[in-house]
């Protein structure tokens, strides 16, 4: 085995960076002599320990603060069929049909949100992809569109259980109540890896100076939104089960949304203008790669 | 622990900030010189971990020469991390000698 062939083993990104310098030490250690076994282990040790550091940190930054949100789309998705399936009295139809159309409007405004965040983007991408930047994260989107697809099939299952089954029966299933786990779990993780896929795409965007100005406020608006939808969700359980606690934590979740809302835009827009005045004075730059290199620095 | 995260006194780290208090070292200096002030053999891939790790931390950062034997050096926060570890080794061998009533030299 080469030494050239021990680099395998370390990530591409790793190889790039320090590759050549590793190389160098090798050679330097063995001064015209074979690598020993020693030497061989400690260098593939030593890869598959930055490999797995590596996939700790991609795991950690995707899920850092997407986790939550996750969370809250994993368990709206998953109630949603099972409290339309719901029989409800006539007396409370009503009331469960407001608070129902309250959620899927604040879903379609989060969505639009979402929408416009990915707008705002797609020249950036667009750049990065004529500029041949689709093989650095092709294997990330492969991982998140597999996990889609299972997260999609979860759903599908459910719905197939519903249409099959009488609310009674759904309410004995196991199968129906793990299908319900899994698909959480399915979301959660889909979510999770596109978030990272969006992390590391926005690595190489280059932002133009509006674009840079709107991104912070949209995603402040995009989490008010994911909040809303939480204590909408659970007001509306609420209303179909009668349950008062339901009622309670779905109110005080959005006495919490007003009041954290606020602060949330009024940072967002001060990001944003102080993003945007950097780009007067400047060339264009990266505002995810700023604060990476900020928290590095740190 | 600290804030720096270096633990014991063979931590590659550790020896790698210790070397780099006397100047800029690239990679194989780095080994022969920790080999002879402290007597341990570090491998490249135990090396070019250490020094993997105290780049991301900002501890140490590349200091030009060329692409395959480039020097590094400490950085500011990098001597502070070690001034900091080196104080703590120093309370730990002081407890250890005065329990062990050894002499102090």
């Amino acid at each position: 085995m080469k030494p050239a062939s021990l680099l395998r083993w370390y990530p591409r990104a790793w190889r790039e960076r320090y590759g050549e310098e590793l190389l160098a030490l090798i050679q330097d250690t063995l001064e015209d002599g074979r690598p020993t076994w020693r030497l061989r282990l400690g260098v593939i040790r030593g890869g598959l320990r930055e490999r797995g550091h590596q996939a700790w940190q991609a795991g950690k930054a995707a899920f850092h603060g997407w986790l939550p949100m996750g969370v809250v789309v994993g368990l709206v998705v998953v109630s949603i069929p099972g409290n339309l399936k719901t029989p409800l009295p006539p007396a409370r139809a009503g009331q469960a049909t407001a608070a129902f159309d309250a959620l899927a409007g604040i879903m379609a405004l989060t969505g639009v949100c979402v929408l416009a965040g990915a707008l705002v983007a797609i020249p950036a991408f667009a750049a990065f992809l004529r500029a041949g930047g689709w093989p650095k994260i092709r294997r990330r989107a492969a991982w998140a569109a597999g996990a889609t697809l299972a997260a999609g099939g979860g759903l599908a299952w459910l719905a197939f259980m519903l249409r099959s089954m009488s609310f009674a029966q759904v309410n004995r299933s196991l199968a129906y109540v793990t299908g319900e786990i899994a698909t959480s779990l399915a979301v959660v993780i889909a979510l999770g890896l596109w978030a990272s896929v969006a992390q590391a795409t926005a690595k190489h965007l280059r932002f133009g100076p509006r674009a840079r100005a709107a991104q912070p406020l949209l995603a402040a608006a995009t989490m008010t939104g994911m909040l809303t939808i939480l204590s909408a969700n659970l007001i509306w359980t609420a209303v179909i089960q009668s349950s008062l606690l339901w009622l309670v934590v779905g109110v005080a979740n959005l006495a919490a949304v007003g009041v954290v809302t606020p602060r949330m835009v009024g940072r967002a827009i001060r990001r944003g203008r102080r993003l945007r005045a950097a780009a007067g004075q400047g060339p264009t730059i990266n505002p995810s790669a700023q604060r990476t290199s900020g928290r590095d620095r740190a | 622990m600290g804030v720096s995260g270096l633990r014991r006194a063979n931590d590659p780290p550790l020896l790698i900030l210790v070397s780099l208090a006397e100047g800029p070292k690239h990679g194989h200096a780095l080994a022969k010189d920790i080999e002879d002030f402290a007597g341990v053999r570090l491998g490249p891939g135990a090396l070019y971990g250490a020094i993997t790790r105290l780049v991301e931390r900002g501890l140490i950062e590349p200091f030009g020469g060329d692409d395959r034997r480039r020097p590094y050096r400490i950085t500011p926060p990098g001597s502070a991390a070690l001034a900091e570890a080196l104080a703590d080794l120093r309370r730990i061998t002081r407890a250890g000698v005065a329990r062990l009533g050894l002499d102090p030299a």
